[in-house]
């Protein structure tokens, strides 16, 4: 291409064709194998939030063709801890990554063959859904929500519109990553093209970080990060929970909790010596029961985990009724889906299902007693649904109805 | 040079298996409008990027110059990495120190001074960068 730029025009800009490192961005840490180094270590953490943010998904969103099985108790609480710790430590790796690559951003000529052009397309998708999910995601769990959309939606479909573009990306990119990360660190020629950088750009170098520094700092960062907010899901680690939007150990009865009874509107509905949990559908004999009936039921105890999907949890002993007692008392007809129901008057999660496994499971209780204690009104009094291996939104509180379908 | 920058197979099956699945990603957007409100989403989606490539990335770039001038060569690596971190974590806490989600009348949320710990934190990250200070400046060049 012989375009003829004006100088200060074709210092600022970058060639496609040349390294990183041109022009006015002389820094040494604009570099392919760093770039390719940051890039692979994105997509293991974004791959890391797809899977276990797909199965998040699968879990809300249940499907025919992928029952959710009760076991183990602590999956969910496992996968979605670590859907927000790498989504949490994957915020360093991209800013240093946008950073590295910022030169092609500035490229001119815009491209040089076609097959740069479909790539440069491909790369709007990427940086975009890339900051999206994370700007999103770190927004949702600090409970901060500047938009008008659904978070729950735009941040699963725009993770399938960001895992397309990281899939295009890496096949646009996997020969020249594959030479940059096989190549041995040591680069003396680095050292001869440019002599103020002393030995190599790898060891301490006295002018300004070097490579090897920019992947400790981008480590730090993410350390630090996942160091202050990971006491939310792994109690021991509580104390050094200085950024975490949500201590384990806070809260009624201390526990946390998502949506409190006010919020909820359900206080004089819970209080009400009208209150009833009533088993109907697929019934032989539908029942009507009222909380001292409830509780006068056998009792069994359990130590289950509530995993929210923000990515905090907490392990808890309840007390309450296993479901599959409830049903068997009702004459339920077997290996059907439970619907259950809150007193909650509206909201997107007043109901949700158990599929015939989890209904027989012998830990899904309805709960009426906490750490030894009735229910608290903001835990779901008179009676919640906790089961294993279930995200903390689909443990229904304030359960007015069984349905069987 | 030319063969060394042609695009292979691999290069054009990944462009066609990743734009359908873009394409799927974009046809549920679109599919559940009523919850992701496409032109708000995009607004954020768009936003986003051009905040930080025609904003955020060219102050980043210029301060960094700027810090390369303004500290000494030995301690400057130092200053950069706990500069970059600082500017993270202070990222990160922002709708923390906001405290945005109080508003949510949730019982449990936000139960700390994240003001007051985003200095702490900020405070232990520069007692490091001095400690990795004092170190370079007594060993020998």
């Amino acid at each position: 291409m012989s375009i003829k730029l004006p100088a200060p025009v074709q210092r600022f800009t970058t060639d496609l064709d040349e390294p990183l490192q041109q022009g006015v961005y002389r820094s040494a840490l604009r570099d392919e194998r760093l770039a390719a180094i940051l890039g692979a270590s994105l997509g293991i953490l974004f791959s890391i939030c797809f899977v276990t943010g797909l199965y998040s998904h699968l879990q809300q969103n249940p499907v025919s063709w992928f029952p959710i099985q009760p076991r183990p108790a602590g999956f969910y609480r496992l996968s979605q801890g670590l859907h927000v710790v790498a989504g949490i430590a994957s915020m360093p790796v991209l800013i240093a990554k946008l950073w590295l690559v910022w030169p092609r951003f500035a490229a001119f000529p815009v491209a040089k063959r076609f097959s740069n052009i479909v790539e440069r397309i491909g790369l709007f998708p990427l940086v975009a859904g890339g900051i999206f999910m994370t700007f999103s995601g770190v927004a949702n769990i600090a409970q901060w929500y500047p938009w008008k959309f659904s978070f729950t939606a735009s941040h699963y479909w725009m993770a399938w519109v960001t895992m397309g573009s990281i899939v295009a990306h890496v096949g646009a990119k996997w020969v020249i990553a594959r030479r940059a990360l096989a190549r041995p660190s040591r680069r003396p020629a680095l050292a001869d093209a440019d002599p103020e950088l002393g030995t190599t750009a790898e060891t301490a170098s006295d002018t300004g970080l070097s490579r090897r520094g920019l992947l400790a700092t981008v480590a730090a960062a993410s350390g630090v990060l996942t160091l202050t907010t990971i006491g939310q899901t792994i109690r021991p680690l509580r104390k050094l929970g200085f950024l975490a939007p949500r201590d384990p150990t806070v809260g009624p009865q201390g526990y946390p909790v998502n949506r409190g009874a006010a919020n909820a509107g359900v206080v004089d509905l819970a209080n009400s010596p009208l209150y009833r949990l009533e088993i109907s559908g697929r019934v032989a004999r539908p029942m009507s029961l009222t909380l001292d009936q409830l509780r006068a039921l056998p009792a069994h105890d359990t130590v289950l985990p509530i995993a929210c999907v923000e990515g905090w949890s907490y392990s808890a002993p309840w007390s309450g009724v296993r479901v599959r007692d409830l049903l068997a008392m009702a004459g339920a007809e077997p290996n059907r889906t439970i619907l259950l129901e809150s007193l909650e008057p509206q909201g997107a999660y007043r109901t949700s299902t158990l599929n015939s496994e989890q209904a027989a499971d012998r830990d899904t209780l309805l709960a009426t007693q906490l750490d030894g204690e009735p229910l608290a009104l903001d835990h779901g009094f008179p009676c919640r649904l906790i089961a294993p291996n279930r995200p903390g939104v689909l443990q229904t509180k304030w359960v007015t109805k069984l349905v069987v379908l | 040079m030319n063969a060394e920058h042609r695009a292979g197979p691999l290069f054009w099956a990944s462009a066609a298996a990743g734009w359908l699945v873009i394409a799927w990603g974009l046809r549920g957007v679109f599919q559940h409008s009523l919850d992701t409100r496409p032109a708000n989403l995009a607004r954020f989606v768009v936003g986003g990027a051009l905040l930080h490539d025609l904003i955020v990335a060219p102050l980043v770039i210029v301060a960094g110059v700027l810090i390369a001038r303004a500290v000494p060569g030995r301690a400057r690596a130092v200053v950069q990495g706990a500069l970059a971190v600082s500017g993270i974590v202070a990222l990160f806490s922002y709708p923390l120190v906001r405290a945005y989600g109080l508003a949510a009348n949730n019982p449990t949320s936000l139960p700390h001074n994240y003001t007051a710990n985003l200095l702490i934190v900020l405070g232990v990250v520069w007692a490091v960068a001095a400690g990795l200070v004092i170190v370079r400046l007594r060993t020998p060049a």
